[in-house]
């Protein structure tokens, strides 16, 4: 299978509200616009509750907004139906969760396997693929361990290599390194950094963390739910 | 499949697996146990009804109600069809046994020699040829309608009774059809019977068989000589000719000649008769499994609960699975095949206790339900149908818990 290919990413005066109407009614977006271009690498700084997270999850699918349009390649995708997103995440978003998010019940491999299994990838393919993943990511002998038996860096790697098992077009990393000391966090960020470089995908990166966001091209800054930056480097 | 949940929460799960599949083991256990005596019983009174060696038995509502019995047996005697006309009445009296006290035991009193063509092959294996009754056809007792003759003071007993008393042949006892020894008469054993597995308890296997008239007269149910006589049988049993008992047209008409003599008495067959036994079966049946839905009832709520209980505390798991884009069918396909799985194992570990509990109670139980749960019939076809009416129910329990993993908040659940 070819990488999947995501031209652009564009949400278009995007709200997010949860409880609509309830006392305590969150308002998590409100009215953003937003353009990436295919193979940038963005970071999403902001405050912790300003509206990071929510703005990943419309972009990656995960949640529809209130108002607004998610838009991929021009067509109109974040309200379609639960079972067309699933798909179009499955072909397209790789997620890397802040908490790793690795099924506690599978082994490192089978965690690496499950984007190919929900495909339909034939097993040989899973298993040359998941094996060259685990390679990529320094984990070569560890593909039995459940992630009980892994440290926090090998987690992370591991659910790196989940991310690009069905090789997308578009990264979503939500805090990757949160959690990892400064090695395990530069060897994260190479390798997200070399991964993106091979596959010329869109990378989008939340994070507090100054050394992660300088690895990125363009830089937004959000408070409130809205985009208050919006710097390109040079 | 692997059990959902984390190293974490695994033992968690493990224990919530083992009480929804203790829960179904327990539900299914009880119609196994019922269904299976039920049966079991059932399919016994049927072949013994199979194995009859009559064809045609008369009846009357109330206790003791034919009258008339020997005349009336000479009467269906005569007709061309018919081999042997066995009028049985059955009373429970006292015996005694030396110095000590009453001996509750059921007493039937038979025509010798009418009473043994009417046997099955089983039954017949279980009495001395020819009966050693000193009066074979009743006759001398019971003298064209009066009781003049004298009595033949002859009475065969029933093995275990011999056995629990030392009775050997030849031996003497005293019965009564009270308990009051001074009202006793005393008779002679001239033999011994086996008794068959049934559900008569201790009264059934201290059995009794003696000429009709002798019982007749020492329970009241005829009068002295001179006076008219009741003459009180139970049933009348009717064996015809061999070309007759297998045919059904001619043995219906057998049966209407019959019910033309005795037009204000019951007259089936036994072929009518094991039809009424099935239906009557087939009601036990039912109400075996009405009684049971209670407990399956119960049983798959409890699935349910620990369905929904499982979704929410995997609901991480089962968000992240649907966030990498694992499609809703694979995630309901999950939760189905786990509630299907503990209502598979639930339903055979109640197999299994139920078999358990019923060769058990064969084992250790006592009187009637011993010998019950010793005639059990485990009748594959009818768990196999039983397993798969749980686990269609359970289907409808893990669409419960699936519908709850569907509407999982995808954010919400990786927050």
């Amino acid at each position: 299978m070819n990488a999947s290919v995501v031209p652009s990413v564009e949400l278009v005066h995007v709200q997010r509200t949860y409880e609509s109407g309830k006392a305590d009614e969150v308002r998590a977006l409100r009215g953003v616009d937003l353009t990436i271009a295919p193979g940038e690498i963005v970071s999403i700084e902001g405050p912790s509750g300003c509206g990071k997270t929510t703005l990943l999850n419309l972009l990656g699918l995960l949640d529809p907004p209130s108002v607004g349009e998610v838009r991929w390649d021009g067509r109109s995708v974040g309200s379609r139906t639960d079972r067309e997103r699933a798909r179009l995440r499955l072909e397209g978003v790789g997620f890397i969760f802040q908490r790793f998010y690795l099924l506690p019940a599978l082994t490192a491999r089978e965690n690496v396997e499950l984007p190919m299994r929900a495909l339909g990838v034939p097993r040989a393919e899973r298993l040359r693929r998941s094996s060259d993943l685990i390679d990529e990511v320094g984990l070569s002998g560890r593909e039995r361990a459940f992630p009980h038996q892994l440290s926090g860096g090998e987690e992370q790697r591991v659910a790196v290599a989940r991310a690009l098992a069905n090789r997308p077009g578009l990264l979503l990393a939500d805090e990757p390194t949160g959690e990892l000391d400064s090695t395990n966090t530069d060897a994260i960020l190479t390798l997200l950094g070399r991964v993106q470089a091979d596959r010329k995908a869109t990378l989008l990166l939340v994070t507090h963390n100054p050394s992660v966001a300088r690895r990125a091209h363009r830089h937004l800054t959000m408070q409130d739910g809205q985009i208050v930056a919006d710097v390109r480097e040079a | 499949m692997r059990l959902w949940g984390g190293h974490g929460k695994l033992r968690h799960g493990r224990l919530q697996a083992i009480l929804a599949v203790a829960a179904m083991a327990t539900a299914v256990a009880l119609p196994v146990v019922l269904i299976s005596v039920g049966g079991g019983v059932s399919n016994h009174e049927l072949g013994d009804l199979e194995n009859a060696g009559y064809q045609v038995v008369i009846s009357a509502a109330g206790l003791h109600g034919i009258a008339h019995a020997h005349s009336l047996s000479q009467r269906i005697l005569a007709l061309p069809a018919v081999t042997a006309v066995s009028p049985v009445l059955s009373i429970a009296i006292d015996t005694f046994v030396g110095s000590g006290g009453a001996i509750p035991s059921l007493a039937e009193g038979i025509v010798p020699d009418q009473f043994a063509p009417t046997l099955g092959p089983t039954e017949s294996g279980l009495f001395p040829h020819p009966l050693p009754l000193g009066d074979p056809t009743d006759a001398i007792h019971y003298d064209n309608g009066t009781y003049a003759g004298p009595a033949s003071d002859d009475v065969l007993i029933s093995s275990p009774f011999a056995q629990a008393y030392s009775l050997p042949v030849g031996s003497r006892l005293m019965l009564s059809p009270v308990a009051n020894e001074s009202q006793a008469t005393q008779y002679t054993v001239t033999g011994t019977f086996g008794v068959p597995l049934g559900f008569l308890g201790q009264t059934g296997a201290f059995a009794l068989l003696l000429p009709l008239s002798n019982l007749q007269v020492m329970t009241g149910y005829a009068n002295g000589s001179g006076v008219p006589v009741v003459d009180a049988a139970d049933t009348v049993e009717v064996a015809a000719v061999g070309s007759i008992s297998t045919n059904p047209t001619a043995l219906s008409a057998l049966q209407a000649e019959i019910q033309a003599l005795v037009p204000y008495y019951s007259v089936s067959s036994l072929t009518q008769e094991a039809q009424q036994l099935e239906s009557a079966s087939s009601v036990l049946t039912g109400f075996y499994l009405a009684l049971s839905s209670v407990g399956l009832t119960v049983g798959l709520v409890f699935l349910t609960l620990i369905l929904l209980r499982r979704v929410e505390t995997d609901r991480r798991s089962i968000g992240i699975r649907r966030a990498i884009g694992v499609p809703g069918r694979s995630v309901v396909g999950g939760v189905l095949l786990e509630g299907v799985t503990l209502a598979s194992l639930g339903s055979l570990g109640g197999i299994v206790a139920g078999y358990v509990i019923v060769e058990s109670l064969a084992a250790w139980g006592s009187g009637a339900v011993q010998e019950a749960a010793s005639l059990a019939d485990f009748v594959p076809l009818t768990l196999l149908e039983l397993v798969l009416g749980i686990v269609g129910l359970s289907l409808l329990a893990g669409g419960l818990a699936a519908r709850s993993a569907l509407r999982l908040d995808l954010a919400e659940a990786l927050r």
